[in-house]
């Protein structure tokens, strides 16, 4: 009982101190004249962070922030807010990609696949393409580079991959770097590229798509699943109520920090549809297979994919 | 001309009609003046305005590509063609196709219905090598001389025949996978697509051969058509002979049945014809007002 308490007492600090880094201050209203006072009128460049809007070099620590404050109840709060959904989609995804090689190699070059999951700090995705790629294709090269921002999600990774096979092996490493500049990966040197609801949270998109191109070799892939528009109005009634209501509030309950569950659903309604995105991936040079999207559950969720096309000599 | 006006109801006569007439009167009374009407006739000749878009079939309009491919899709689906004997149409015959153009394995992403694209390019591919025999013009001599006629003597229905046995005998070399094709064509999700095909294939035969039926036959003869394409392809994959000569006389005996199939209905419909009619005659000897 003492244990009990003493850990939920240390939970409730541990919680509002991670919060205090998000908010400098405790006072967060959209539309007040306060907050527009405050905001510093020089020439720096806007950016929306959820509904308001934030100078562009402060989006990456108030994304940095939320996430912090959500990576120890990422999955149960994910398994709450989609009631499960989000688990059928991932494996979905993961297995349409089909990764890792059924067939033996003809070069070096064709040895596994060398993948880079952005903003996969969880290691969800990881995993699952590990799993995939050495269960299902029976290859045990394909290897994964787990990238993120943030050091507490990869925190929380790599504390996970400790129950998994892949844990201290060459096919899954971790690195913290931002998505947007990335020169650490040479050029033309991934062969699947995929991010998993966290384009949503880059501060500039179309950079992040140009630096995909960059990294991705001749035919390679991008493939990105994020939040989307749905397309039947009912369902997208019932789902902005359960946006908007529910989640902000389970979010209390379960994780006890609102204001991170506001900014996911404020920026999940802000993200281009899927007509708008696949024009984007196009404007990073990609070729677009069939339609370019696959919506999942009726358009929440949206599979897009862009290929990298071969420059022929 | 104004009577014609008088009994048109008014919503009927239209401005444009209006206009028509008014016109055609001026040319029948300046009929007697031909420098006048020469003047006239540029403008009656005016083109008219071209549709946008025509939802009509015309032998004049430009023919739809046989896929809608991009060259990188193609690049791929034609080099796993090549290994779809060995390995069927499958996900791995996609794979070394895509290695063998230059691409990575990930890239078959770039065909977002997997196998089935496989297959249907082979239907698409087909179809088009078909047509280009027929415009060579070698296919109908050749079907010709078997029969030792004169092209010229060949009639629709046997240059139908030919067609149909020359499209089958392209499926020779992967006969042994096509029932795995046929297994995914019926899937729910792809019978639509399937179809599509199969009635873009029986079309094209049925105008290579010259059958220019407008009427309700139209269809009736593309049903009839791809039921035998669609039953000789399930015959062809159990024909142990290296020619087909078992499907051709599959082929040959389900034409044979469609002919008497027809000349039934066609005798229904005459005695159904005559018995109406001779209820009628009965009726009005009876002095019915009918």
């Amino acid at each position: 009982m003492s244990t009990m308490s003493t850990r939920s007492a240390w939970r409730a600090l541990h919680y509002s101190a991670k919060r205090r880094a998000f908010q400098p201050s405790p006072y967060r209203c959209f539309s007040c004249a306060n907050r527009a006072q405050e905001q510093k009128p020089d020439n720096d460049r806007m950016t929306h962070f959820g509904f308001t809007n934030v100078p562009e070099s402060e989006k990456e620590t108030r994304v940095g922030a939320v996430f912090s404050s959500v990576a120890a109840s990422y999955d149960r709060m994910n398994d709450l807010m989609s009631l499960g959904i989000h688990r059928l989609w991932k494996d979905h995804f993961v297995r349409s990609l089909n990764p890792g090689s059924c067939l033996p190699a003809m070069t070096a070059d064709q040895r596994g696949w060398n993948i880079l999951d952005i903003a996969g700090g969880t290691g969800d995705i990881a995993f699952r393409m590990l799993d995939h790629a050495t269960n299902v294709n029976h290859d045990m090269e394909t290897r994964v580079t787990i990238s993120d921002i943030n050091a507490d999600m990869l925190a929380e990774g790599r504390k996970r991959s400790l129950d998994t096979p892949y844990y201290n092996t060459p096919r899954l490493n971790f690195v913290e770097a931002n998505a947007e500049h990335m020169p650490h990966i040479p050029d033309s040197s991934v062969d699947l590229y995929t991010v998993v609801f966290g384009i949503r949270n880059f501060t500039d998109k179309q950079a992040a798509l140009n630096e995909a191109y960059r990294v991705l070799k001749p035919g390679g892939v991008f493939a990105c699943m994020e939040f989307s528009k749905v397309d039947n109005p009912i369902l997208d009634g019932i789902y902005k109520r359960w946006n908007f209501s529910a989640i902000p509030l389970i979010g209390q309950v379960v994780a006890g920090d609102r204001d991170s569950y506001q900014y996911l659903v404020e920026s999940i309604e802000r993200f281009p549809s899927q007509e708008e995105f696949r024009g984007m991936i196009q404007k990073a040079g990609f070729m677009i297979p069939g339609q370019g999207f696959e919506n999942l559950t009726g358009g929440i969720a949206a599979i897009h994919k862009g290929i990298k096309p071969i420059v022929k000599a | 001309m104004s009577y014609l006006a008088r009994t048109l109801p008014k919503r009927v006569f239209t401005p444009s009609l209006a206009q028509s007439t008014r016109q055609t009167r001026a040319l029948s009374t300046l009929q007697s003046t031909p420098t006048r009407t020469k003047h006239l006739t540029p403008r009656t000749n005016k083109p008219r305005h071209p549709l946008p878009h025509r939802t009509y079939h015309s032998a004049l309009h430009a023919r739809l590509p046989d896929h809608s491919y991009t060259n990188s899709q193609t690049a791929i689906l034609t080099s796993a063609l090549s290994h779809v004997p060995a390995h069927g149409f499958s996900a791995t015959a996609l794979t070394l196709g895509a290695r063998d153009a230059g691409f990575l394995d990930v890239s078959v992403q770039l065909l977002p219905r997997g196998e089935f694209d496989l297959i249907l390019f082979w239907l698409a591919s087909r179809r088009g090598l078909l047509r280009g025999k027929v415009e060579e013009g070698g296919l109908f001599r050749r079907i010709a001389a078997e029969k030792g006629k004169d092209v010229h003597e060949l009639s629709v229905e046997e240059r139908v025949r030919g067609l149909l046995l020359e499209r089958l005998r392209m499926n020779v070399e992967v006969r042994d996978v096509w029932q795995d094709a046929l297994a995914q064509m019926s899937l729910l999700a792809n019978i639509p697509i399937s179809l599509t095909e199969l009635h873009a294939l029986t079309s094209d035969i049925l105008t290579l051969s010259g059958d220019d039926a407008v009427d309700a036959t139209w269809y009736t003869r593309r049903l009839a058509v791809s039921a035998i394409y669609a039953s000789a392809e399930v015959v062809m994959t159990r024909d142990p002979t290296p020619d087909l000569v078992e499907t051709a006389a599959f082929v040959e005996r389900r034409f044979e049945d469609r002919k008497a199939l027809a000349d039934k209905l066609t005798g229904i419909g005459q005695c159904a014809g005559f018995g109406w009619n001779t209820a009628i005659g009965l009726g009005r000897s009876w002095g019915l007002k009918i």
